[in-house]
């Protein structure tokens, strides 16, 4: 009968991989306080389901869809008798299989459905693996494992997604589990009742030539006390092979001595061991570590002999043979402490309790938390990854039906996934259609809005992302703004390439004398202009750069930043021609150039690198109003702001409205409400009116004298005229 | 102790936007804020001196910095663009000494003025969250302003290092003010968006456009009203707003006021003002 915290993990494999993610399943289970047991589908009947609450199942597929062979039996079973509802199971699926298969991941879309069929409750999406299954696997694992740590018995929880998208017409309820947040990982008091119940002998058997294996005996029997075992170390002269089947857990260290032959002392025991009367040793768990010289043929033959010999005799080995040479102490720790571990497991009763492995060592290591110093070497403590709560939400658009909203799902997920892992695993288990651009973590074509920033999703840990108050991670994921979006998340950055295209990027270089090096004659540029060079083209992607500009979203015409500091740095490149250089000051100070970015405030927040870009850019814009001396909007605006500032210190709104707008300006100004809303306060909320007006509609503000009426200078104004003066002699 | 800034007062407040003026000393006095103008100080360039003379905003806005430093205080600004603008500044003198020996040579031979690099440059928000604190911001308010309010940051201000400890894409501080007193903070995603002040008079209808997709962006989220942490942004949003709506399929009307007048107003400073604004909000809000 199951326990309150129990659960069942089963696995249908054929080629292994299924049990060894059962296995390690349920080596995991003790971190969310689950006492797990791990079976294979032909050791199971149907009350083991019914009586279970928390049901992992892990089965791979066939041939042409078929169950593997230890799975085909319960299958039958479970599809050809009454099986009673199954409404108070909590269940989850991976189904391993390999999609170059018609029926890819079909047996595990059986026990799925199976299982939704009987009314059990679908904790964790299946996940369908291919044949690189680990990632996938362990994070369903672990997702898994959560969601059924915090089930309660009585009430099967449910988890939903939220979705206000159009696209779908699913419920869109969420259901709170409870204390979700209350997770315990500990289980030290169970532990403990554990390895202080019953039987708890551990033999320790040696052969020693040279007192290596005697030495390495007493050690750990001492040792085995902090795994709750005691140890008795046996010399195997004089030795009772028959007495061996009193023990439950035996170890075995023997050296090898001579051309693979017993050590003197161990010669008696081991005739008696391979004579035809030697007893079974069924019901015995055992291990053995082999101490040899590889420069000797028969390497630790003595040790393999008595690993094939306890085999045969139906003993349990439950950690392989280790073989150690000459420089034997690391290999020797580390077998000790698997071994002990794992004699640690075995119950009473003799039953090895794999489950219990990790909360044993993590209870032996932190009892024994002496660092770097001590026999063992470095302890390494047990770390335990809790799952972050997050929220996502992520932009859908359809463009069959023309229709878009928002996805939200509600995850537990670990925090060391990048954001883009976390796309892939929506797209796995929740929603194929899901569409992103993919790709390696620093691949520039997948960046993405994520909470307002731009960024590489691959480069974007969830643990670095804020969490609010309540814990909650809330991710909110969009397409890059400035692109068509082609659908969800994917964008059309084609037009950018067009761009590129047209604004012809490419050097021409003149001639020019090289500098004569060993290698030749060669074109030079001193280290300060190379640097700055480097550093404004030092950007992780075009299309990030492109998007971080708000203005080419809005922008007719404009081609956007990463486009004109490229061709500024190739502008500043020595090597160019003075056409080439004509050329690109033409198409910087287009209409469609550097003019057209209304704010680089925008440009420079997104990231480090861009406030060199933002000053590049900066310096672009310079360049480009100086060759227009100043004139047009663009030239007027930034020179009259100026001249106003030297004028009284403060920017005069007269000034500049009337200097770069012109009549007709302000006559649109006027008829568009624009001087209304000044004038009037429209919308104001009763401060003073005329000051403002004034200044928008009278013709005689631009003149140069008005100002004054409005402006009153700054104290020691004459400070700013002389830094005018010394500065800037244009004004 | 009073907590005690030089003040900057932005570019508009004494002209287009002069209900800043009228309404930053009143919640000053009520927090207990000492504000120490600095009536010398320049415009902080917004962006566009440096398009002409890079050096030339830098070393006006080094003289602001010298001011406040012999005054011993930070700066304090409610515009979200000079916050910016003068963070941008400080930060590119005290980056690069041999910029800052340079421009102080500059300053001692117009001026008489030496800047160290010990100043410091906050916006409201910042000072208000970080140092005044939403508790007592909550204690003083006796207008709960119970609208469905969107607060607007700009991207000045929104940048890693200036913004105090708020996240500079995914701020909370303006929603968190709105919350003290007494309003209903909208979340939406444009709070951080430009409105492209520094091209409002060149690229008019780029500007118009970023505006009304603001301003829609905020609508659309329930807002029956916009606070803007931005003066210069204010302008655009408010002023201009009967001209952007060409550049959008749907109406935009929406009432706009400073970040400054909402909270003049739930400290019931200004109480007819605050009648205005409530008719406004029946008849064109959202």
């Amino acid at each position: 009968m199951s326990d309150a915290r129990s659960l069942l993990i089963l696995y249908g494999s054929q080629s292994g991989n299924s049990e060894e993610v059962a296995i390690e399943a349920g080596k995991e289970s003790s971190k969310y306080n689950l006492h797990a047991t791990v079976k294979a589908m032909d050791e199971v009947s149907v009350s083991d389901i019914v009586g279970n609450t928390r049901i992992m199942i892990c089965c791979s597929t066939w041939g042409d869809g078929e169950q593997p062979d230890n799975a085909e039996e319960f299958w039958e079973v479970v599809n050809s008798g009454d099986i009673p509802n199954l409404s108070t199971v909590n269940f989850s699926v991976l189904a391993l299989g390999d999609s170059s298969y018609d029926l890819f991941c079909e047996s595990g879309k059986e026990w799925d459905n199976w299982f939704e069929s009987k009314g059990a409750n679908r904790i964790h999406p299946r996940v369908d693996c291919d044949v690189d299954f680990e990632e996938p696997a362990k994070i369903w694992m672990d997702a898994t494992l959560e969601l059924l740590g915090i089930v309660e018995v009585e009430s099967p929880m449910m988890v939903k997604t939220v979705s206000d998208s159009k696209l779908e017409n699913q419920d869109t309820t969420i259901e709170e589990s409870s204390d979700n947040n209350v997770i315990s990982y500990s289980n030290e008091v169970s532990i403990e009742k554990f390895l202080e119940s019953g039987d708890r002998n551990l033999s320790i058997l040696f052969g020693s030539q040279s007192g290596n294996s005697e030495e390495l005996a007493a050690k750990i029997a001492k040792k085995s006390s902090k795994y709750g075992l005691h140890g008795s170390v046996f010399d195997m002269d004089g030795f009772d092979f028959n007495s061996l089947s009193n023990h439950k857990r035996v170890l075995i260290i023997c050296s090898t001595w001579g051309e693979g032959e017993m050590p003197d002392n161990a010669e008696e025991l081991w005739k008696a061991a391979i004579e035809g009367t030697a007893p079974k040793l069924n019901g015995i768990n055992y291990s053995v570590l082999s101490l040899g010289d590889s420069s000797y043929d028969l390497f630790c033959q003595s040790g393999k002999d008595w690993d094939r010999r306890f085999e045969e005799l139906g003993a349990k080995r439950l950690v392989n043979r280790v073989d150690c040479d000459v420089d034997y102490e690391s290999m020797a720790t580390q077998w000790s402490l698997d071994a002990l571990a794992s004699m640690a497991a075995v119950d009473e009763t003799g039953n090895f309790h794999e489950e219990r492995l990790e909360m044993i060592r993590n209870f032996a290591t932190g009892s024994d938390a002496v660092g770097a110093s001590g026999e063992d070497g470095f302890h390494v403590p047990s770390l335990i990854s809790v799952n972050l709560p997050v929220e996502v939400t992520i932009f859908r658009y359809d463009p069959e039906i023309n229709s878009s909203g928002k996805d939200t799902w509600l995850c537990s997920l670990p925090g060391h996934i990048s954001v883009l892992e976390v796309l892939r695993l929506l797209k796995n288990t929740h929603d194929g259609s899901l569409t992103f651009r993919d790709g390696h973590s620093n691949d520039p074509n997948t960046a993405l809005s994520i909470n307002g920033r731009l960024i590489l999703p691959g480069s974007l840990r969830l643990d670095s992302i804020k969490s609010k108050e309540d814990g909650k991670i809330n991710l909110r994921i969009d397409p890059l703004p400035c692109f068509r979006v082609v659908r969800d998340l994917l964008v059309d950055t084609w037009p950018l390439e067009r761009n590129r295209e047209s604004s012809k990027p490419w050097m021409i270089a003149a001639t020019r004398e090289g500098k004569s090096t060993s290698q030749g004659p060669i074109g030079v540029m001193t280290q300060t202009l190379a640097t700055y060079l480097h550093s404004i083209k030092d950007y992780q992607s075009s299309v990030l750069l492109h998007a971080s500009s708000d203005t080419t979203p809005f922008s007719e015409s404009y081609v956007g930043p990463s486009l004109i500091v490229s061709a500024w740095a190739r502008r500043n490149d020595p090597r160019i021609s003075d056409t080439k250089k004509k050329e690109i000051d033409e198409f910087i100070g287009s209409n469609s150039g550097i003019k057209a970015e209304t704010d680089f405030s925008s440009i420079r927040r997104q990231d480090a690198n861009n406030i060199a870009i933002s000053g590049a850019l900066l310096n672009a814009r310079t360049s480009a109003l100086s060759q227009s001396s100043f004139n047009g909007r663009h030239g007027k605006h930034a020179w009259w702001y100026t001249w106003s500032i030297k004028s009284s210190g403060k920017v005069n709104d007269t000034v500049l409205y009337r200097q770069v707008l012109g009549p007709l300006g302000l006559l649109s100004n006027l008829f568009s409400g624009v001087t209304a809303r000044m004038l009037f306060g429209f919308t104001r909320t009763g401060g003073n009116m005329v000051n403002d007006g004034l200044g928008m509609v009278l013709p005689p503000a631009g003149i140069g004298k008005m100002p004054r009426q409005f402006n009153s200078s700054v104290n020691n104004h004459h400070e700013v005229i002389a830094i005018f003066n010394e500065l800037d002699g244009r004004f | 102790m009073p907590l005690k800034y030089a003040y900057h007062p932005g570019n508009v407040s004494h002209s287009s936007a002069p209900e800043v003026k009228d309404t930053m000393f009143p919640i000053a006095k009520t927090l207990g804020i000492d504000l120490t103008i600095m009536e010398g100080a320049t415009s902080c360039g917004a962006g566009i001196i440096r398009q002409v003379n890079n050096r030339l905003q830098l070393t006006l806005n080094a003289r602001t910095f010298a001011m406040a430093e012999s005054l011993g205080l930070d700066i304090l600004t409610p515009c979200a663009a000079t916050a910016g603008n003068l963070n941008e500044d400080l930060q590119t003198l005290l980056k690069d000494s041999i910029l800052l020996a340079e421009i102080n040579s500059i300053l001692a031979k117009t001026c008489g003025l030496e800047f160290k690099g010990g100043v410091k440059v906050h916006h409201l928000l910042h000072v208000l969250v970080e140092e005044v604190g939403l508790d007592k911001i909550e204690s003083k308010v006796k207008n709960p302003l119970n609208f469905k309010i969107a607060g607007y940051y700009g991207p000045n201000m929104q940048q890693s290092g200036m913004c105090g400890e708020d996240d500079a894409f995914d701020p909370s501080y303006l929603e968190d003010l709105i919350q003290a007193i007494g309003g209903n903070a909208v979340s939406w995603d444009s709070r951080t968006q430009s409105v492209g002040t520094p091209g409002l008079l060149s690229e008019e209808p780029t500007v118009l456009r970023q505006s009304a997709n603001v301003i829609l962006d905020a609508k659309d989220e329930g807002a029956e009203i916009i606070v803007s942490a931005c003066n210069l942004s204010h302008t655009i949003l408010d002023v201009y707003q009967g001209k952007a709506s060409r550049f959008s399929e749907r109406p935009i009307n929406i009432p706009i006021i400073h970040m400054t007048e909402m909270i003049d107003f739930a400290f019931g400073h200004h109480n007819t003002r605050l009648a205005q604004l409530r008719t406004r909000i029946a008849v064109i809000g959202n």
